[in-house]
């Protein structure tokens, strides 16, 4: 079985909310694993050796027994999974610049696709339930290929609904389906005359919008192709 | 006795049409969907059959007002709930309508649980992609109960569309009752029974540019298409793709809700459909490749490149 | 002799914390010091220079777990700096929203502290289930009202961005009543437990890890800034609090210390009832009672809302910018949880300040742990939901 640790780092474990809402389904998702470290689920102190270590949350550079931590997952882990915004884009902590009164050296903040070798990487602020869910299942049936597009993820480190204009309208890309509007956490896209236009003020950089996007990744015929039957002739006589 | 749509169905080419279990003509029963639909009204009356059966409790698609005193005919995404507010919805409109955005809404405050969505073929892909991938949708998937997709060749911005009806056509946008594209032809049909036609090539000066990198032409990856290409006026291809989108027409069929017709048996015929889904697969192929050249990326590989 | 223990990270609860005990010859804690060694994201500097609604958006992500009252107090707090008035039907689905997150906070923590008190692997199986049941309700109250079930962004300055439908309305009333009897199920097993725990352990359930602190708290369900005396409040760095002579440990306490007339109070579901049901139950393990005593309450109080809700009616009041200073409370899972705003005429954040509702109660678990025995420090810790 799978040794799985759940590292959470600088975040709000809104990720592990969001496994969490995955309801009837969650002890089936936990058992099929060994939970080997979760300090918000369960007793263990520190970080064992692992097969996958799951980091949520940013890195402080600042903080001094979190960089030790993040060091030691590099150690310990084979695999090492960022999830969420925070793990995998740096999410609205890209605005985080110190001086707050309780630990004003507390000022900058990466993620862990930053500072390590990261294989996989699942943005968004948080993944639904159901992303974390099949990301899981794919991990642990170790689904190579499927994998992919979350192991291209990993090496895209900034992320920001700006990425829209860059990278799919101004390659005349967008046609206009408003997926990227559908799946802002934050509602910073409304959608005029057929693209998405952006309220920077209410954008956390979080990636969701541009990773849903299928001009930006698709994730190939295949998987729907299976997933819905699609020119699936069903038996006679059934 | 009601048809077994095994027995009417052919199988086309999946090269062209995409995976598929069959494919028919059809048009709705319903005079009052005919009435107002584009052609043989499918869609409108998949919808308005599974609303009313309780199978689909929202419908996902667009409306547009014809008579809005700034942009006629300029559609918005909705959320329909009500089985008299579908035929709202018919007709296509021939400009960018963001579909998809309403789905957050139907599955939050309009508390949607059975959706049926309707949409161009690359809409139709945006929503299988969230189905398997629901980055920012939670419960999605489990809520989606249908997907249709409309054979598209492109589509027009909305200012493009307007140039098309106003200067080339020479008829106000607030006129027009339908558009219509068909017979190598762009079509307006005004509020006052006039019918003005232009050739179908002066419109491409106006098609979306990012249409032109799609290779999609008969939604592959739907329950169900639709679209008025290869069937006579007033009546519909029908490509049934999924166990699930038979079962649905079949259902339809037997409650004497839809007319079907082997498509064989009509003119212009499958062969069309064939022959323009590899037009687009050809042309946009090329496209591709020409961008390429720019060193930008295929569509649904820009991650990989950034 | 006092030895030092050292418990890091504190477990099954949010956040990181560390609990440094000194213990005496019989294990009992003499002195108890609960630091936060969570890093420290800076929100209030973070939004300085920023536009409210940036702000806004942003400390919902404070908590992942309880996001629902920070995007609440943040909108009040600029509501009040800028003179808005949310439409009633807004301020009901606000509330609304808040309390399908309590529902959902309040049992999540149930089963985070289900190891403190129940062995039976079967039963603790069978509460899981139950207490995920529930969590959905919850959660689906806030998916349909809020927008999103983790970081609602439908809760705006000026009210809610959109009304439900009326079907929306019935679903969500179905739904509650199932998460009523659901509740009330759990509500039975949890005392169950606890008092069987008690029993084994030889605890007594009035004494144990009672404090003699003050409570605070400002509306049994929303949120009232008139029930506080912001005079009588001070927020302490940790030296200034820990003092010199524990330098070391206040090094290590990341964030600021609020103390009401001075000292440390508690805030949170015990509180409320003490400060609205005036109940008086000093044992720290009446926190768990009281807790799902209000999870009942706040299904009750949800289809109270949804009755009397007018779903065509609007939800959000339109506003400009204007210069002005502004307090939010509302009471989150875990107790008052205060954002206090000054913007300028363009409704540009010029200082922003919270305390948290946990950050109250940093100090009081301290005192609840002292006199106990260092082994139920962090049993005692867990009371409280930090």
């Amino acid at each position: 079985m799978v040794k799985l640790a759940y590292v959470q780092l600088a975040g709000c474990c809104g990720c592990l909310v969001s496994l969490a809402d995955t309801y009837e389904r969650l002890l089936e998702i936990l058992d099929a694993v060994d939970l080997v470290y979760c300090q918000t689920l369960m007793d263990e102190r520190e970080v064992p050796s692992c097969d996958v270590c799951i980091v949520e949350g940013a890195v402080c550079l600042n903080h001094e027994h979190m960089v030790e931590e993040v060091k030691e997952i590099e150690r310990k882990a084979d695999t090492i999974v960022a999830l969420g915004a925070c793990a995998a884009t740096g999410n609205f902590m890209r605005h985080s610049r110190g001086n707050q009164r309780g630990r004003p050296t507390h000022e900058a903040f990466v993620p862990v696709t930053e500072v390590l070798d990261v294989d996989y990487a699942v943005p968004g602020c948080p993944p639904s339930p159901e992303t974390i869910e099949t990301f899981l299942v794919l991990l642990l049936e170790g689904k190579e290929e499927l994998l992919k597009p979350f192991a291209e993820l990993a090496k895209k480190t900034s992320y920001c609904g700006c990425d829209l204009m860059e990278e799919i309208i101004n390659k005349s890309m967008c046609m206009g389906c408003g997926t990227c509007a559908a799946n802002c956490p934050a509602r910073a896209i409304e959608m005029i005359d057929g693209r998405p236009v952006l309220n920077k003020d209410r954008c956390i950089k979080c990636g969701a919008c541009i990773v849903s996007c299928p001009r930006f990744l698709w994730i190939g015929d295949e998987p729907i192709i299976k997933a819905f039957d699609v020119g699936k002739v069903e038996e006679g006589g059934e | 006795m009601a048809e077994d749509l095994r027995d009417v169905m052919v199988k086309g080419d999946e090269e062209a049409l995409g995976p598929h279990i069959g494919v028919f003509t059809a048009r709705s029963t319903d005079g009052r969907i005919l009435k107002v639909s584009q052609d043989g009204g499918i869609v409108s009356a998949v919808a308005i059959y599974g609303l009313e059966e309780g199978i689909f409790d929202g419908f996902v698609a667009s409306v547009a007002d014809p008579d809005d005193p700034e942009e006629p005919w300029k559609p918005r995404p909705v959320v329909i709930t009500d089985p008299d507010e579908v035929l709202e919805a018919a007709g296509t409109k021939y400009t960018y309508c963001p579909n998809v955005s309403a789905l957050k809404e139907a599955i939050t405050t309009k508390a949607c649980e059975s959706i049926m969505f309707v949409g161009t073929p690359c809409q139709v892909r945006a929503v299988r992609k969230l189905q398997i991938v629901p980055l920012g949708m939670r419960h999605f998937p489990e809520k989606v109960k249908l997907v249709m997709g409309i054979i598209c060749m492109e589509n027009f911005p909305y200012e493009g569309l307007r140039s098309i009806v106003e200067e080339l056509c020479g008829v106000w946008m607030r006129e027009v009752a339908k558009f219509d594209i068909g017979k190598g032809k762009f079509w307006v049909f005004t509020k006052d029974g006039d019918v003005v036609s232009i050739p179908i090539d002066e419109t491409h000066p106006f098609e979306g540019e990012p249409c032109h990198v799609c290779t999609d032409y008969c939604a592959e990856l739907s329950d169900i298409t639709a679209g008025s290409v290869g069937s006579p006026d007033g009546w519909s291809t029908v490509i049934v793709r999924t166990p699930k989108g038979l079962e649905i027409l079949q259902d339809m069929v037997d409650k004497g809700l839809l007319e079907v017709k082997s498509i064989e048996e009509v003119k212009p015929g499958l062969g069309l459909v064939e022959k323009l889904a590899q037009v687009k697969k050809n042309k946009n192929a090329k496209e591709i490749e020409e961008r390429e050249e720019l060193n930008l990326p295929r569509p649904g590989e820009v991650f990989t490149k950034v | 002799m006092a030895e030092t223990v050292e418990l890091s990270p504190t477990t099954r609860h949010e956040g990181h914390g560390k609990l440094v005990l000194l213990v005496d010859d019989e294990g009992y804690v003499e002195r108890a010091f609960y630091l936060n060694t969570s890093a420290i994201r800076g929100f209030e500097a973070m939004a300085k220079g920023r536009p409210a609604e940036f702000v806004q958006v942003a400390v919902m992500r404070i908590c992942g777990i309880c996001q629902a009252t920070h995007g609440t107090a943040s909108a009040e707090a600029f509501e009040r700096a800028m003179g808005i008035e949310p439409p009633k039907a807004g301020r009901q689905l606000r509330e609304l929203c808040a309390l399908g997150n309590r529902i959902q906070s309040h049992v999540l923590h149930q089963l985070l502290v289900l190891d403190d008190f129940v062995e039976d692997e079967k039963e603790k199986v069978e509460a899981i289930k139950r207490i995920q049941q529930i969590r959905k309700i919850g959660q689906y109250v806030v998916d349909v009202v809020g927008g999103e079930g983790i970081h609602p962004p439908n809760i705006r300055i000026g009210g809610m961005a959109s009304n439900i439908t009326e079907t929306a309305r019935r679903k969500l009333y179905r739904r509650l009543r199932e998460a009523r009897d659901l509740m009330e199920e759990q509500h039975e097993f949890m005392m169950d437990a606890i008092e069987s725990y008690c029993e084994e352990e030889g605890i007594d359930m009035e004494t144990f890890g009672k404090h003699d602190q003050p409570f605070l708290a400002t509306h049994p369900t929303y949120g009232d800034p008139e029930k506080i005396d912001f005079d009588r409040v001070v927020e302490l760095r940790p030296i200034e609090y820990y003092g010199k002579e524990n330098l070391e440990i206040a090094l290590e306490h990341n964030g600021q210390i609020p103390l009401y007339d001075g000292v440390p109070v508690e805030v949170g579901p015990r509180a409320r009832y003490a400060v609205f049901d005036a109940v008086d139950a000093r044992g720290v393990l009446y926190i768990h009672v009281y807790r799902s005593m209000e999870t009942l309450a706040a299904i009750d109080r949800a289809m109270n809302i949804l009755d009397e809700l007018n779903t065509s009616a609007p939800t959000l009041a339109e506003w400009e910018p204007k210069a002005g200073f502004g307090i939010g409370v509302h009471e989150a899972p875990r107790g008052t949880n205060v954002h206090m705003a000054e913007v300028d005429e363009k409704g540009i954040v010029k200082n922003y300040r919270i305390i948290a509702a946990s950050t109250w109660n940093f100090p009081t678990v301290e005192k609840a742990i002292e006199g106990e025995k260092a082994d139920y420090a962090e049993v005692i810790m867990r009371c409280y939901d930090i």
